[in-house]
């Protein structure tokens, strides 16, 4: 007798072996397939580590001079952040009821909604970008539209998502004193998503100014303008500046936000 | 106050209510007593269409099957209703809790505003009085114990300034010397408000305790109607077929010295 015992999924027999070997042969295969089609090489990898040893001396030190030119797209890139949130706050808000399996008037409304957000959300804020930069010109307008659609359908999943997970029983009393459709929303349901609302809010606008320091690359404003120019005219040391920056604004979202959703999530 | 005539309700295949009659007068406190699964929960559910009911009449207050959801909102607002698990708004406020028994009654937008009318806020408080929960007023009610919160689930019932009050098993979750004041406070509301009272209980000795009168309900039928005195050996065999008759003596003996205690004390 063994002294351990492997009681990994359930019960073993011929017929489940089987399935499992199959299904790692075939896991294996896709694999090598793709690491084919993509040219996956170590040794290509081992070949070019000196030259990215010396793209990375190249830029360093990054260039101080350069900071001060960065001031004033980096904080185009955090009003970008800014201002698609809100806008896709605005949009998610009147949808997110609908797209709710517990609250949507009908399974039509539902999966209609349902499937438009996931629509918005499954197309990239860059691909968004490139189309608005076509439909209202180069510039930070652009990128704010773009993270306002994606986002939109982003936050209006959550939202939705949210006042699915709700407690039915604070729901189901009100609408026994009699209350109106709408006063269950306001006192039933809103009271038990908001504090998530504001944390999916919170993590979205740490989302968008990430985004947002990319939006540049197709000219939709913001640091990316910068950080894409400096590297096509080989100014390397400017580029880290760009690269610095964008770091120490990425973080300190990240902890301004993260401190913000304790705080509101706290019990 | 309460008028039910024959009433029936399936789920499916599965006959919940099977020709139920019952009628509570105004200020009386009347106890659905039974086992699970008896039809207590759908019975009150019928009464203020929480659940569609089948065949039969129902009438509350004078008002029958209401025709629309404005009358079907008019009908529920005369109705209170508390649940086994109080069902509050846990992030809101006591006060706020107990005002949303008004908000039927109250202009929509300005409550939305979270701006109250003085006179419902007014009604609210001496609601929670009644529960002794008044200096609890401000707090949130997920601070508040078990006990506290079906307290202030009954406030808001009493805040609808109800004919009526359904209560599904109020005291289930609760322990037996604060089950005995939640229940109280319902057997007080009745009496002192004149206030027709329905509750579902499925513990004998509460039933005996609290009742003016009890309806024994067993698998969708009512088996007995009559006062906690009525209550004897034979009847509980019939309200709890699953006992034997010794169980039954022992709950019987024991739930009315229970009674009589309560009495004496």
């Amino acid at each position: 007798m063994s002294r351990f015992r492997l009681l990994a999924g359930g019960q073993w027999n011929t017929r489940r072996r089987f399935h499992w070997f199959v299904g790692l042969v075939a896991t294996v295969g896709v694999l090598v397939w793709s690491a084919r089609a993509i040219e996956l090489s170590p040794a290509e990898l081992l070949r070019g580590l000196p030259w990215i040893f010396d793209f990375l001396s190249r830029m360093l030190p990054p260039n101080p001079a350069f900071f001060e030119r960065l001031v004033k797209p980096a904080l185009e890139t955090i009003q970008i952040a800014l201002w698609g949130t809100l806008f896709s706050v605005v949009m998610a808000l009147p949808v997110c009821f609908l797209a709710a399996r517990n609250l949507s008037p009908s399974p039509v409304v539902f999966q209609l909604t349902r499937q438009t957000l996931n629509g918005l959300r499954g197309i990239n804020e860059i691909i968004f970008a490139l189309i608005f930069v076509t439909a209202v010109g180069l510039g930070p307008f652009a990128g704010v539209l773009a993270l306002s659609i994606h986002g939109a359908g982003m936050l209006g999943k959550f939202f939705a998502e949210a006042i699915e997970e709700i407690d039915a029983g604070p729901v189901e009393a009100l609408r026994a004193t009699g209350a109106s459709p709408a006063m269950v929303v306001v006192f039933g349901v809103l009271p038990q998503v908001i504090p998530s609302w504001i944390a999916y809010t919170l993590y979205r606008f740490e989302t968008n100014l990430r985004a947002g320091t990319i939006l540049g690359i197709v000219g939709a404003g913001g640091i990316g303008f910068e950080l894409y120019t400096s590297l096509k005219l080989f100014q390397y040391q400017d580029t880290a500046s760009c690269v610095l920056v964008i770091l120490v604004m990425v973080m300190g979202a990240d902890y301004l936000s993260s401190k913000l959703r304790a705080q509101i999530l706290a019990p | 106050m309460i008028e039910v005539r024959g009433l029936t309700k399936a789920y499916g295949e599965i006959e919940a209510l099977r020709g139920v009659d019952l009628s509570v007068a105004v200020g009386e406190m009347c106890v659905v007593l039974g086992p699970s699964g008896a039809g207590k929960s759908t019975l009150l559910r019928c009464i203020n269409r929480l659940t569609e009911p089948g065949a039969g009449e129902i009438v509350v207050g004078g008002r029958r099957a209401p025709r629309g959801r404005q009358e079907l909102r008019e009908l529920r607002r005369h109705i209170g209703m508390i649940f086994q698990d109080h069902n509050l708004v846990p992030r809101l406020s006591v006060l706020k809790n107990v005002l949303t028994g008004r908000i039927a009654s109250m202009p929509q937008l300005a409550a939305a505003l979270q701006l109250f009318p003085r006179v419902d806020v007014e009604i609210a408080l001496r609601a929670l009085e009644r529960v002794a929960l008044a200096d609890r007023a401000a707090d949130r009610a997920d601070r508040l114990s078990g006990g506290q919160q079906q307290r202030v689930g009954i406030a808001r019932a009493l805040a609808q300034q109800p004919q009526v009050i359904l209560a599904d098993e109020p005291v289930a979750s609760l322990d037996p010397k604060t089950a005995r004041v939640v229940l109280d406070d319902l057997r007080r509301a009745a009496h002192e408000l004149g206030i027709a009272v329905l509750c579902n209980l499925h513990q004998v000795e509460y039933a005996l305790e609290f009742a003016d009168r009890i309806v024994g309900i067993c698998a969708g039928h009512v088996v007995f109607e009559g006062t906690p005195a009525q209550i004897d050996d034979s009847t509980l065999l019939r309200i709890y077929p699953d006992l034997t008759g010794g169980d039954a003596v022992a709950l019987s003996t024991g739930a009315h010295e229970a009674f009589m205690d309560g009495i004496l004390s």
